[in-house]
């Protein structure tokens, strides 16, 4: 991806995944004092899966566009660097995909 | 050249920090701790999908006096990093580069995401 592409994508997942955050964070904290049982309505409703399922996953595209701008600014050594990338490209598409299955 | 030892420029201990410095490395680190965040929701989803007595320890956790700390925190993180990011996206289209328009927008970030912090909170646990 060339560099004028993903600072767009950057910005362009940076609107779209702003509302799912705050969506989730009321949503954890509305949960976190009720029991199981409560909650299992909230956990099987579609719209929380489908919701819950494009935060993981633009949220952790995201997450990797900046962690590869970190890595650029402060990793000197192109060895490290390309393993941090791939670290962080793993994480960003096994978290998303098991999120998935979980919802599933 | 003579070698002398002068600190060599950025050097962050002499470095007048001022508050757009101080925001935008503030964005960086909120990022991360959002990164931080998102693993601790796929922690939730998991262990609810491992049935209710690991749910049940996952609420203890939370509602521990540090669960809460760190979950106030990361609240505090997204709101910062969300108002933090609108002031990005408005630089982004070339406004708000006077250095009072930033010093003000960047006042506005701090108590804007305080206070969304502190409205999630009273209406996540049902005071308002």
């Amino acid at each position: 991806m060339n560099e004028t592409r993903k600072w767009i994508f950057h910005r362009i997942s940076a609107v779209m995944v702003a509302p799912l955050f705050v969506w989730v964070y009321f949503t954890l904290i509305l949960l976190s004092t009720k029991s199981y049982q409560e909650a299992i309505y909230f956990f099987e409703h579609s719209v929380f899966r489908i919701l819950m399922t494009a935060l993981f996953f633009i949220g952790f595209f995201h997450a990797k566009i900046s962690l590869n701008e970190i890595f650029e600014d402060y990793i000197h050594n192109k060895k490290i660097k390309d393993v941090a990338n791939i670290l962080a490209l793993i994480l960003s598409i096994t978290i998303p995909v098991i999120t998935l299955i979980l919802l599933i | 050249m003579k070698d002398n030892k002068n600190p060599i420029s950025p050097h962050l201990q002499i470095y007048r920090w001022n508050i757009s410095s101080l925001l935008s490395i503030t964005h960086r680190i909120a990022g991360v701790v959002n990164l931080l965040a998102l693993i601790l929701m796929f922690l939730w989803l998991l262990t609810f999908s491992l049935g209710e007595s690991n749910y049940e320890l996952f609420l203890v956790v939370i509602n521990s006096f540090a669960g809460k700390f760190i979950l106030i925190g990361f609240s505090w993180s997204m709101s910062f990093h969300i108002f933090s990011g609108l002031r990005h996206l408005a630089w982004d289209m070339g406004y708000g580069f006077e250095i009072k328009t930033a010093n003000i927008s960047g006042v506005i970030v701090i108590i804007s995401s305080l206070a969304m912090t502190t409205i999630f909170w009273l209406l996540g646990r049902g005071f308002i």
